[in-house]
């Protein structure tokens, strides 16, 4: 069967930050060079072709652009200057705005101006109705207390919700993701059994990001590390320790160790991916999109709110802390809430669920082929 | 000992001793029984250099021309295309095989088609054996 | 015979003749024949210290003839020959025996090969003992040249020529001057006019004082030889009748070109069915006319290219046609530029991006965003027609080798790079002027590397692309070394033809005449008075059918004497 050819999907993936993939000439040195390209995922040969010629349906059930970490060693050898990594990049992008079942990701993907609006709207809209809530039932000058403007226990529920509409959200894309990948794929079955097995690779993969390690520039696995875990220690404290951390004036040394150094590691990381994409210090930062820049400013704006909340908080001036406070949320709930299910964020979930799948379809090609040498004539 | 069959060849200078030199170039391999006479063209072969051949202990005879139409000299094959009947019925009476003496027409490109018919007449000839002109000779001597 | 001494030398052509043949072995079998006085190998004997060691013993030993076993002696006989002269010895005392393409190339058994070199060796020397002196003869040169084809290489050749003062005749068939190029837009590489390249030579050679140009002529013959040819040329008369003109000339370039093939005869491609599916030719009328559409009138918004339309292909021409590639890429940069919005893709098997500027200019092609797509040898892509709810107008199937993916290409206009093909009248030309074709049809050069310009025919000269498919700078590179041949004799004024002909023994002549009716030439007269025939030297091409031929062995055809050959005989069987 003969698979139709989009010449004009090229022009689509120019949005999404696609650069120069017309010059591959397919030498094929990028995938010989890539640290994870391993047979049956040679990467990113086969995506530039596929996108050079508009194969769209096999584009979108490819997992390789995920198993992509973007070390640019690919960008580095091309010979064409063709950028394959910005090119893996740029369909990382796409596959986002393609997962998504709500259309919002595509949207923020090809106007800025859509996304910085939404992000707009979503912070003065929290603004206004955590001042609102505030005013409603407290006193701008308490912070802990019976009259706290925002008490903790509130703050949590609110948080939990957050939680459940983003994850279903994620959840939902998540799926999609698995069907245009896995389940639709009607050459590899992958079983039941496997699943279950193998699923602590979500996990590892998640927590370690182990095969970033294995870069030849062990320096970004370590930053993009201390970033993620920083994140997810925070993301903890919060859904989970948000009274101790609230709580004053006494400190819970337990809980502000681990939040202290979550939010160092937060600023710190954030502040280097910055430098480097401002300064264009290495091949991976040469481009940077709209989505890129939104997912540091928001990230920075966080963090710093966050640390401005524990000092405010700690040095009494509650009034201040109260409306910092506000302003923490104004970033926070954007990110949370738009960011992670439609936008850059959402490759933490979306990488870690490819490299697990990867390994299922692998095992299950590798277990098809021995079958078909033990009994040839049934194959 | 196999044995091994010397032929002479009479090859044209502008077609077919090229095309030789092509096989040469080519580095086409062939069998190295043929030894290779040049003349300017099939025309100033004499009946008599094939008979002289045979006569000196030669097993076969190769006589190679430009394809009719094109001769250097626009008709000298046409002769030897003419004579040859005629020498080949002679060495028929003389008892002499029909596969002893050939002509072929091969042009200046035709490298890997010399080689090929030099291989073929080599086997030819071998599957003949040894001239009979030289027992018939060395018989007549005798005799005397 | 008087006490000879014959010199051998066998060369051992580096490697290519020692790896094979024992060249020591060689001189030691030779060393016994009556007459040698020395015999030696050397490296590379056509170097200078193997001639100077040639004359060095020419004149030590008082060698009266050389053997030299070598490469082929249309290789190097002119060489050696120069060398003997240089020693002061005639230069048709020496004999080559050809112990490198007919021996060490083309046989791997070392024993077998040294035997048959051996042979050859010894039948050089047994030969060359009958060697004769002969003096060249020295003719007069014509300078006028006869210019076959007013192309691109026929016009370049022509103003070299006339530049230098020589008279040319420039015959063309069309009635116009400027052959294939002046069916083309641009060029390759840099995008450069084809008309403003061609003006500028059309203009010069019209103006020309020198340059004769018979526009609706043909070459009807070709008589004569080097230096002294008649030519008649069929043009018109003013009433439009054919009328025919002897002219005097020294030599002849032919530059007749090319046609392009005929796409019909590939059916999977549709040529001829489908409406938009056209050959490069036809679509560089539509860029010179400054519009690309399809058929009915509408801009294309995707257009495909497709290469090696006849080439490389075993069902029509193995050879590349060589051009198309980086024509191929010219039509997308004039597709696009002439329809920014379209899509263009070139399917091709392999690109071919042989020559200067050309490897940028494939870069640069992919950096317009062109679909390269690429597919193998004899797995064609296939065209059809789209439905009518297709966005496109056709659909061709491509089984894609980068991707290994079977794909649909959508194409609204396709582009047939057509190869390069042998004229029809080429074998009419070949015949005219007396040289040879090669089973594609392409004229045959002297030699394919050294002598690319000159053929087997002394002074005729051919160029372009008529000889094998090219370019236009190489066509013209061609053309000009051709005019420059010819202009390093006619500077001379005189030329040397060889000293090779027939000779008839007039004592022995019977008066039958069978060699005036045999001789192509019509070299040999009869005199009625003395009732003998004499060959007329200067007519003389030494075939050597008249000799065959003599009842009465009246005639010896020089340098390939009865005696010559049968002693040739003799060695090569001893």
């Amino acid at each position: 069967m003969a698979i139709r050819a989009n010449p004009k999907l090229i022009t689509e993936l120019e949005i999404y930050g696609a650069q120069d993939v017309s010059k591959c000439y397919h030498c094929g040195n990028c995938s010989a060079i890539c640290p994870f390209s391993k047979e049956p995922y040679i990467f990113p040969r086969r995506s530039m072709r596929s996108l050079q010629m508009g194969l769209e349906a096999k584009l979108e059930s490819d997992l390789e652009p995920w198993l992509c970490y973007y070390c640019g060693e690919c960008s580095a050898e091309c010979p064409r200057d063709a950028e394959p990594g910005e090119t893996m990049m740029s369909l990382r992008r796409w596959l986002t705005a393609r997962y998504d079942f709500t259309g919002i990701a595509r949207l923020f993907y090809l106007s800025a101006k859509a996304e910085i609006l939404a992000v707009i709207l979503v912070a003065l809209i929290t603004g206004a109705g955590f001042l609102l809530y505030g005013f409603s039932q407290g006193s701008i000058t308490q912070y802990n207390g019976p009259d706290a403007f925002l008490p903790a226990s509130s703050i949590h529920i609110f948080d939990w919700i957050l939680a459940a509409v983003l994850l279903a959200l994620l959840l939902t894309n998540c799926a999609r993701m698995w069907w245009f990948t896995v389940g639709r794929d009607t050459k590899v079955h992958v079983p039941l059994s496997a699943y279950i097995t193998k699923i602590y690779l979500l996990p590892m993969h998640f927590f370690t990001q182990m095969r970033y390690a294995r870069c030849e520039q062990k320096r970004p696995w370590v930053i993009h590390l201390v970033l993620m875990l920083s994140y997810v220690t925070m993301l903890v404290l919060i859904m989970f320790f948000l009274a101790p951390m609230w709580s004053g004036p006494a400190i819970d040394w337990r809980v502000h160790v681990f939040g202290l150094a979550a939010t160092a590691g937060l600023l710190v990381t954030t502040i280097v991916f910055l430098r480097k994409r401002l300064k264009k210090t290495e091949v991976q930062y040469q481009h940077s999109h709209e989505t890129d820049w939104m997912f540091l400013v928001l990230l920075i704006v966080v963090a710093a709110t966050g640390l401005m909340q524990f000092t405010l908080h700690r040095v009494g001036l509650e009034t201040a802390a109260n409306i910092n406070y506000v302003i923490h949320m104004m970033a926070v709930v954007p990110m949370l809430l738009l960011e992670v299910p439609f936008s850059k964020w959402s490759h933490m979930a979306y990488r870690p669920l490819a490299m697990y799948f990867a390994d299922l379809k692998t095992e299950a090609m590798v277990s098809k082929e021995r079958e078909a040498v033990r009994a040839p004539q049934a194959a | 000992m196999t044995f091994e069959p010397r032929i002479v060849g009479f090859l044209c200078n502008w077609c077919s001793y090229t095309g030789a030199d092509l096989a040469g170039t080519s580095r086409i391999h062939y069998a190295p029984n043929v030894r290779i006479i040049r003349v300017m063209c099939s025309a100033r072969i004499d009946p008599t250099f094939v008979l002289k051949a045979l006569h000196d202990g030669a097993d076969g005879v190769l006589i190679c021309g430009c394809h009719p139409g094109d001769c250097h000299y626009s008709e000298g094959n046409y002769k030897m295309m003419r004579r040859y009947p005629l020498l080949k019925s002679l060495l028929a009476d003389y008892g002499i095989e029909d596969e002893r003496v050939r002509l072929e027409w091969i042009s200046a490109s035709e490298g890997q088609r010399f080689a090929d018919i030099v291989n073929d007449m080599t086997e030819r000839v071998r599957a003949l054996g040894p001239s009979p002109v030289k027992a018939a000779l060395e018989a007549d001597l005798a005799e005397r | 015979m008087e006490d000879l001494k014959i010199g051998v030398f066998v060369c051992n052509c580096g490697t290519n003749i020692a790896k094979v043949i024992d060249c020591d072995a060689v001189i030691d079998s030779v060393e016994r024949l009556p007459y040698v006085a020395v015999a030696r190998t050397y490296k590379y004997m056509c170097s200078d210290p193997g001639q100077d060691m040639i004359q060095a013993d020419i004149q030590e030993y008082g060698l009266d003839r050389v053997v030299v076993a070598a490469c082929s002696p249309r290789m190097h006989e002119p060489t050696f020959r120069k060398a003997l002269q240089k020693a002061g010895l005639n230069p048709y005392f020496l004999e080559m025996a050809n112990i490198r393409e007919q021996c060490s190339w083309v046989h791997d058994d070392p024993l077998a090969a040294t035997e048959k070199a051996a042979a050859l060796t010894a039948a050089a020397v047994m030969r060359v003992a009958h060697h004769e002196a002969l003096e060249r003869r020295s003719v007069d040169m014509c300078p006028n040249t006869l210019v076959i084809g007013g192309g691109i290489a026929g016009m370049s050749a022509a103003l070299d020529l006339a530049d230098a003062g020589n008279r040319v005749y420039l015959v063309e068939r069309s009635d116009h001057l400027g052959g294939n190029v002046a069916r083309a837009d641009l060029t390759a590489p840099y995008l450069d006019s084809a008309r403003d390249m061609l003006t500028e030579r059309v203009t010069r050679v019209v103006r020309h004082p020198n340059i004769d140009v018979l526009l609706e002529s043909q070459v009807r013959k070709v008589d004569g030889f080097v230096g002294n040819f008649q030519t008649t040329i069929r043009g018109k008369a003013d009433d439009g009748a054919p009328s025919d003109r002897v002219y005097d000339i020294g030599s002849v370039i032919v530059c007749t070109g090319y046609k392009e093939f005929d796409a019909s005869r590939i059916t999977h491609y549709g040529y001829g069915k489908l409406p938009n599916v056209v050959t490069s030719f036809e679509l560089e009328k539509m860029l010179r006319a400054g519009r690309v559409t399809t058929k009915d009138g509408k801009i294309p918004q995707y257009v495909a290219i497709i290469h090696c339309v006849g080439s490389r292909n075993l069902e029509f021409h193995a050879y590349c046609s060589r051009v198309c590639c980086m024509t191929a890429l010219k039509y997308a940069h004039e597709i696009k530029s002439a329809v920014p919005g379209a899509y263009v893709s070139d399917i091709y098997i392999d690109m071919h991006a042989f020559g200067k500027g050309m490897e940028d200019f494939y870069r640069r092609s992919s950096e317009i965003k062109t679909l390269f797509l690429m597919y193998e040898k004899n797995d064609y892509p296939v065209i059809r027609k789209a439905d009518a709810t297709d966005d496109c107008d056709m659909l061709i199937e491509v089984n894609e080798i980068l991707s290994g993916e079977t794909i649909e290409l959508p194409a609204d206009l396709v582009v047939l790079m057509v190869g390069m093909e042998a004229r029809e009248d080429s074998a009419e030309v070949a015949h005219l002027v007396n040289i040879s074709r090669d089973k594609d049809g392409w004229f045959i050069e002297s030699h394919p590397k050294l002598d690319p310009v000159a053929t087997t025919t002394d002074g005729v000269y051919i160029a372009g692309a008529c000889q094998a498919p090219k370019d236009i700078p190489d066509s013209v590179a061609q053309a000009r070394a051709a005019a420059a041949r010819i202009l390093a004799r006619t500077a001379r004024g005189r030329i040397e033809i060889d000293a090779v002909f027939a000779e008839v023994d007039e004592e022995r002549c019977s008066g039958c005449r069978m060699c005036n009716e045999l001789c192509p030439y019509v070299a040999i007269e009869f005199d009625a008075e003395t009732r003998r025939s004499h060959v007329i030297s200067a007519l003389c091409k030494a075939c050597g059918a008249c000799a065959a031929a003599c009842p009465s062995g009246a005639i010896s055809a020089r340098h390939f004497t009865d005696r010559q050959i049968f002693a040739e005989i003799e060695g090569v069987l001893a």
